[in-house]
């Protein structure tokens, strides 16, 4: 159980080039629509304006070491494990999401274009595809549920929805079709197959080609402005007061 | 000039929705990012400037201080106790303060809700509640009736 390539039911209906072709069409979705969503709303032109500005306010230029060294603390703490966030609840949510979300992506690629029609392609596979389902589900839900600042701090219901939603709602909507997919699929339904087969494409078709209006892109987005800010903050362009702590004070104690 | 939040440093945590006396900075629906929603009601306090832990938010300065063109931020820091400023007028011109915000450590101040409820009695006196011991004197003087000698 859950150790079987998810995907080989969905050749009962379609082929493994089609399996393919769709995967090829929505990485296409999701660099057109980040490209759109950047120069549409003019965010790569504001950050440029940006960096022009603070180049010419830097007070020490820094060298290529003293850049590989901000793009590693970037990656570490910024990226990998989210070291923006002072709550720690949104900071876990968030990796839990993160790293469900890139495992469910890697795999499903590696078995549709390697194994598309194997039932039983390595078995690291399928579980690490559970795993990231599972992962990006619970970090989801409790993110949806309990942690949209809309929700926790703007007073709303978590059922109302607003456009922000639009995100989350697509990403938990086709994992959660995903799971039940194989579930029904794993039972031998074959109407329950169908139907969920349609709704895990359907959503997932919806969350990549919804970039333009969704929040998607912001994962893209946020590491550069994390960069572009400890860069700020190294070079002596950075608007805010220096510190009084030697190290300063990344998060105050009471919002964590 | 009332606050603004740059779009692209925020995080949406809602420390500035709670923060604010004129429930003006709430939550946008389309990036799920703070913003001012009534800017003509913004009391320039800047305690959402202060309390942004991503230094996402900013106010013009008042022109007094700082002329057009200027740039004002502020960093608050709990953890020593301070709250700096940094002005950069529009020569390039930079001016750096840094005040204490308290003497006593964060946290460390007894809130009004672990204090008992006054007697219902003291809706007549015209102490307020807990005085005079949290203002930590004896006695405080009080209106005399008009029966009382002087």
């Amino acid at each position: 159980m859950f150790t079987t390539n998810p995907f080989t039911p969905l050749t009962d209906f379609v082929s493994a080039e089609v399996m393919q072709g769709y995967v090829v069409l929505m990485v296409l979705a999701v660099v057109i629509g980040t490209l759109f969503d950047l120069l549409h709303d003019k965010k790569l032109a504001f950050f440029l304006q940006e960096r022009q500005r603070t180049r010419a306010a830097a007070k020490q230029p820094l060298s290529g070491a003293d850049l590989a060294a901000i793009a590693t603390r970037t990656l570490v703490n910024d990226i990998a494990t989210f070291g923006e966030f002072c709550n720690q609840q949104r900071r876990i949510s968030h990796v839990l999401m993160f790293y469900g979300f890139v495992l469910y992506l890697v795999t499903t690629v590696v078995m549709v274009f390697v194994y598309p029609t194997d039932t039983h392609p390595p078995l690291v596979l399928p579980v690490l595809w559970n795993i990231g389902v599972l992962l990006t589900l619970v970090g989801g839900y409790w993110f949806f549920f309990l942690l949209r600042v809309n929700v926790t701090h703007d007073g709303h219901p978590p059922w109302r929805l607003v456009r922000a939603d639009l995100f989350i709602v697509t990403l938990l909507a086709s994992v959660t079709f995903a799971l039940l997919f194989e579930v029904v699929a794993m039972a031998g339904s074959s109407m329950a197959t169908k139907v969920f087969a349609g709704l895990y494409v359907f959503f997932t078709t919806l969350l990549f080609v919804s970039i333009p209006w969704s929040k998607f892109a912001h994962m893209f987005y946020k590491p550069v402005v994390a960069f572009q800010k400890r860069v700020e903050e190294a070079d002596g362009s950075s608007s805010l007061p220096t510190p009084t702590a030697p190290r300063g004070e990344r998060c105050p104690h009471s919002h964590t | 000039m009332p606050t603004f939040t740059y779009m692209t440093r925020c995080d949406g945590c809602g420390q500035c929705v709670d923060i604010c006396p004129s429930d003006i900075m709430h939550i946008d629906p389309v990036y799920r990012r703070s913003y001012n929603i009534e800017p003509n009601f913004c009391w320039e306090c800047y305690s959402c400037v202060k309390a942004c832990p991503q230094h996402a938010i900013d106010v013009r300065g008042y022109a007094d201080f700082a002329p057009l063109g200027h740039s004002v931020r502020v960093l608050r820091e709990e953890a020593s106790g301070t709250i700096s400023w940094k002005i950069r007028y529009r020569d390039g011109r930079e001016k750096a303060f840094s005040f204490p915000i308290r003497t006593t450590p964060w946290g460390s101040i007894k809130p009004p809700f672990e204090y008992a409820a006054p007697d219902a009695a003291a809706l007549n006196s015209p102490l307020l509640a807990h005085e005079p011991e949290m203002l930590k004197v004896d006695t405080l003087p009080t209106l005399r009736t008009a029966a009382e000698p002087a």
